[in-house]
């Protein structure tokens, strides 16, 4: 059965080339809500407003819920609020970066 | 919430002439500078414009407008207004560039045509940047400000270059001395330096992942590069030395909150790892200050000499490593995102990282590092020998950035 687990699996598979590390373990991830068992939506941000990638990354990340089976729609929505920061981001993230 | 489409990143075969090109000129730039005598040449010796213009407009303006076909859409937030409109501004920029050097060396009735041509590939480059801004919906932001007022005094430069060709060619009489003092300002403070500054509070922030940090120093430094560049262009008009004196002070002073903004962004930054990238911006501040310091000599001395010791380090130091510095990024990322990106999801693909040939472009830093100050020391003691060594170095540092770039746009 669809649950958030597997989604959040899937969008790691989802790489900043930039960085070199995926969205989830970046904590760009905000939110992924699934609604009537087979319908996602995400909420996610970005480290900068300035991305070039912006358009592409969303995409990657609505592709790769897309390839879970069960999922049937998904949605991708971007917001600066709360603005990211390293915080956010998982201790081996910030470890290899040296934050 | 900004939509982002393709046009922030126009295809690489309309931006690659730009870098390819400007590379080259940085290599024939520096190669030309084994010709000048700098025991026996003033500034406005021709030999020493002919290898300014070579430089500026060759390497330093090629790359900043390559650079801008990818940039202006990601600071302004919107696709450019018409960017196959780039096919056609380099190879006006080159002919302009070479018409105006060899203008200077062989024959000065070519320099109107030269500064022409230049002035019609900037025109082009206007068109588009203007019309871009025309289509901001967003509230101006820092970036898009320093955009704007870049370009109204590259336009004033321009026209002012026009003025000192038709001058220097023998066609109108002006004042050579002082009006080229404001065509320098317009065009390296006004243009190059504020773009630095727009350009800068984007992708410092953006490639350093810093947060949370203050921008006050950079509106500061902005305000007064912009009363800098207004102060000496209006004084090199009316021939006034004291307003110019004041313009001087104005921006090494903007120059100071520059670096201090530098300073802010590189202690907030998440990512701390001294790749290339950063490296290079340390070899770029740190040319800044040296020229800055000696800047504050010039004054108390007067010596003439030290000129010459400060243009070298502001161009090949300051703009040459900030520029290096940021094609080591620009160009894998387009690369990647033309070769790559379709196959995301597919296939493995590499990190922007793994497309730097790591040992090439240390070379090159180390190499053009040496060569600068190297060079710095020969122009301060009026040693052709010395300044002949530094420039070899710098010779080999230009053969490996060039390399670097080959070797990244070829990356499979």
């Amino acid at each position: 059965m669809l649950n958030e687990e597997i989604i959040y699996q899937a969008i790691a598979t989802v790489i900043d080339p930039e960085v070199g590390f995926n969205l989830v373990e970046m904590g760009l991830i905000y939110d992924v809500k699934i609604i009537d068992s087979c319908d996602v939506v995400v909420t996610m941000t970005l480290s900068t407003k300035a991305c070039p990638l912006h358009q592409m990354i969303v995409e990657w990340v609505k592709e790769a819920c897309q390839r879970v089976d069960e999922v049937r729609e998904c949605e991708v929505n971007v917001v600066w609020e709360p603005q990211w920061n390293i915080t956010m981001a998982d201790e081996n993230v910030k470890k290899a970066l040296g934050a | 919430m900004f939509s982002v489409n393709r046009d922030f990143a126009p295809p690489f075969k309309l931006i690659a002439p730009y870098f390819i090109i400007g590379v080259t000129l940085y290599l024939v730039s520096t190669l030309f500078a084994f010709s000048l005598d700098i025991s026996a040449s003033g500034y406005m010796d021709p030999s020493v414009i002919a290898w300014v213009h070579l430089f500026l407009l060759g390497f330093v303006m090629m790359v900043i407008l390559g650079a801008m076909a990818q940039l202006i859409p990601v600071v302004l937030e919107n696709g450019h207004f018409a960017v196959d409109l780039y096919y056609i501004i380099w190879p006006l920029l080159l002919a302009g560039a070479l018409l105006m050097a060899c203008g200077f060396i062989y024959s000065a009735v070519l320099l109107p045509f030269g500064g022409l041509t230049v002035l019609l590939a900037m025109l082009i480059f206007l068109l588009d940047t203007l019309m871009t801004i025309k289509k901001v919906k967003a509230k101006l932001n820092f970036a898009m400000t320093s955009i704007i007022i870049a370009n109204v005094f590259l336009l004033s430069g321009i026209i002012l270059g026009i003025i000192l060709a038709l001058g220097y060619a023998g066609i109108i009489s002006v004042n050579l001395n002082e009006l080229v003092k404001g065509h320098l300002y317009l065009l390296v403070g006004g243009y190059v330096i504020i773009t630095i500054y727009g350009l800068s509070m984007v992708l410092l922030p953006m490639f350093g992942l810093s947060h949370h940090f203050s921008s006050r120093p950079i509106k500061i430094a902005l305000f007064l590069m912009t009363a800098a560049v207004v102060c000496v262009t209006t004084a090199s008009i009316l021939e006034l030395s004291l307003l110019s004196y004041i313009g001087y002070l104005l921006a090494a002073v903007s120059l100071l909150f520059y670096l201090y903004q530098n300073y802010i962004l590189y202690k907030t930054r998440a990512r701390k790892e001294h790749d290339i990238y950063i490296k290079s911006l340390y070899v770029s501040n740190a040319s800044l200050i040296a020229s800055l310091v000696l800047g504050v000599v010039y004054i108390f001395s007067a010596d003439e000499t030290l000129l010459f010791a400060i243009g070298w380090l502001t161009f090949t130091g300051f703009f040459g490593f900030i520029i290096t510095a940021h094609l080591y990024k620009i160009v894998p990322f387009l690369i990647w995102f033309e070769r790559f990106s379709p196959l995301v999801g597919k296939q493995k693909v590499p990190m922007l990282a793994d497309m730097l040939p790591l040992k090439g472009a240390n070379a090159q830093l180390y190499f053009s590092a040496i060569g600068v100050f190297l060079a710095t020391y020969g122009l301060l003691f009026a040693s052709n020998d010395l300044f002949r060594s530094g420039i070899s170095c710098l010779c080999v540092g230009n053969l490996f950035l060039l390399q670097n770039i080959i070797y990244i746009i070829r990356f499979k």
